[in-house]
């Protein structure tokens, strides 16, 4: 049973997803159920992995580069547990609301199962169809409530993702075709035998590749599918798609640069560490300037994730010990963050019947937790102590000030004023005016509160407590990311 | 010519396909051509001139000259990867429909300026 426990937690959720197709009552019990049983088994896991051990899965007992791996450390762990956490509070999120049928908890459960699925596999082939797999579940949840502006984010979604994904899958022929395997570890041994022979293949494959998951985390020129799917999804979903999904891509990146392409091995790859600071600069200024003239809130919230990405980007592209802790830190920091914003933006939405930043009005007066839990949130956004988001981009700027790009700072600390100008807008609007009194919305307002508010605000407290959690004691989100990031520096093929 | 350079070619077909053009069904059908490109290229890695199917009878010992074989896994490979195909374009078309259904347009251009 101990030694079947990666397997399992992959399982779990994708066992339950058939489940609840089968069920009308026990739906939410039964998803709810399989995702804490996936977390209890990888807590089980924890002392182990954080200790830097790492564990290993052959499943069918395949050994190595004839069957597919399962590999949890460090990094793998630290990405999987934000997926599981966030996944059982968009759940309990999605409880009060009726229209959301099993076949809405069917794709969520394949989602979060597909998710982990990409994290853990050490085959490069398996992690191309779990993500293929969770890029057709996430077109159908964007499309979920049929609406015509939701159909067409899904279908932009779907063609932009369709490409990248084809661009992974060339650039991972490439791969094969250069080294004969498709386990992770092999063709990072076999690559710089590889890099002398067909130079030109093993940069072609890494542009592929690069190009792929650029388009699934929407970088700066790639990023045109975002705005649009994360504001049109169901508001769980966007949470989601803006705290999770991205952030599945930028795990592919890092385990392609680190893992797979790694520095030492050949020259031409250091550069691309500049290319992703400029990417990442170029991004972080479009998505804040972006953001700033949104008046729909979630595409406000959306572009706030671009924003957010640049950063992300810039602590990877730096890549010394404390970029890297500082960038994983704030994956971490922005899932929890961006979670909180989008959960209260569907409340907000669902009480103002306008996604409208101006119709928000007097939302302040009328539910002062949600609202207070708002600010919390965003003030992390904007990196203000004593939240969570000001750490990680002390941490980035620290590592930019030491690495030597100072310029970096400035960028980021005026990147923050503009982030701090439209969260600043959204907060000032919510206080202004007194509370609603169209008689529709009210009472469709009490039937939410009779209906289950507590499902909805609960998971709104947990992130917000642990965006001054995090805050306050950071050294406990910076224990998860040590493992990892000691893992990427660490260079050693294993 | 070799087939991969064909299959890249196709490739660079199928995204200009995807790029340009304005109907949504076109759009889709750059996308299985990328698709098929794809498959064309895994499988011309596999290929050896001459080879033989990689099929050992009972019996048989190691002493088979393995260069003479093709190479399986490529194919097993794109049997999943055609199936993800196929998977996203009945998607995407059964997403076609809903659209034209609400917009009585295929077109992205008349659809953008949709609200």
């Amino acid at each position: 049973m101990a030694i079947h426990i990666p397997i399992l937690i992959i399982i779990s959720p994708l066992l339950a997803a058939f489940l609840v197709l089968l069920t009308r009552k026990y739906k939410i019990i039964l998803a709810t159920t399989s995702i804490i049983a996936s977390i209890v088994f990888i807590s089980t896991l924890s002392s182990r992995i954080l200790s830097g051990d790492k564990i290993t899965y052959h499943l069918g007992g395949w050994q190595g580069p004839l069957g597919i791996s399962l590999v949890i450390d460090g990094l793998s762990f630290f990405f999987s547990s934000i997926v599981l956490g966030l996944g059982l509070l968009v759940i309990i999120y999605s409880i009060p609301e009726r229209r959301y049928s099993r076949t809405y908890y069917f794709l969520l459960l394949i989602s979060l199962s597909s998710m982990i699925g990409i994290i853990y596999t050490a085959d490069i082939f398996n992690m191309y169809v779990f993500y293929e797999l969770l890029s057709l579940v996430v077109y159908l949840l964007i499309a979920y409530n049929m609406k015509g502006m939701a159909l067409r984010a899904s279908f932009n979604y779907l063609i932009m993702g369709g490409v990248g994904l084809s661009f992974f899958l060339l650039g991972i022929g490439f791969l094969y075709a250069m080294t004969g395997t498709l386990y992770i570890y092999h063709i990072a041994e076999q690559l710089p035998a590889a890099f002398n022979s067909s130079t030109r293949m093993v940069i072609m494959s890494f542009v592929l590749i690069a190009t792929g998951m650029g388009i699934k985390i929407a970088v700066f020129p790639l990023h045109g599918w975002l705005p649009d799917a994360h504001s049109m999804a169901p508001s769980p979903v966007s949470a989601l798609l803006s705290g999770v999904t991205v952030k599945i891509g930028i795990y592919c990146l890092i385990r392609m640069i680190y893992s797979v392409f790694s520095t030492e091995t050949f020259s031409i790859i250091s550069s691309s560490h500049t290319i992703l600071i400029v990417l990442g600069v170029v991004t972080l200024l479009f998505g804040a300037s972006m953001a700033l003239v949104q008046t729909d809130l979630k595409r406000l919230l959306a572009y706030s994730t671009i924003n957010q990405i640049g950063i992300i980007f810039i602590g990877l592209g730096i890549g010394t010990e404390l970029g890297l802790t500082g960038a994983l830190f704030h994956v971490l920091n922005h899932a929890i963050m961006k979670g909180t914003l989008f959960f209260c933006a569907g409340i907000m939405i669902a009480e103002a019947g306008t996604r409208d930043v101006q119709g928000l009005s007097g939302f302040g007066r009328q539910q002062p937790a949600i609202t207070f839990a708002f600010i919390i949130a965003s003030l992390g956004m904007i990196g203000i102590p004593p939240t969570n988001g000001f750490v990680s981009k002390w941490l980035i700027c620290l590592a930019a000030v030491e690495a030597g790009y100072t310029i970096l700072v400035v960028i980021i600390l005026m990147a923050s004023a503009i982030t701090a100008a439209y969260y600043f807008r959204v907060i000032q609007v919510l206080f202004i005016g007194p509370p609603k009194q169209s008689s529709v919305l009210i009472y469709e307002g009490e039937q939410m509160i009779h209906g289950g508010n507590f499902f909805k605000s609960l998971p709104i407290y947990i992130l917000a407590a642990g965006c001054l959690l995090l805050g306050l004691i950071p050294a406990l989100g910076i224990s998860m990311v040590k493992p990892a990031v000691s893992l990427l520096l660490s260079h050693v093929i294993p | 010519m070799t087939p991969i350079n064909i299959s890249l070619l196709v490739f660079m077909i199928g995204l200009y396909g995807v790029m340009s053009k304005n109907n949504l069904i076109k759009k889709i059908m750059g996308l299985t051509i990328m698709n098929g490109s794809i498959v064309l290229f895994f499988i011309s890695i596999g290929y050896r001139e001459a080879g033989l199917a990689p099929i050992l009878e009972k019996g048989t010992t190691g002493d088979i000259p393995t260069t003479i074989l093709v190479d399986p896994l490529p194919q097993a490979l794109m049997l999943t990867a055609i199936v993800i195909g196929i998977s996203i374009t009945a998607l995407a078309l059964a997403l076609i429909v809903r659209i034209y259904a609400k917009y009585k347009t295929l077109d992205i251009q008349e659809l953008s300026k949709e609200q």
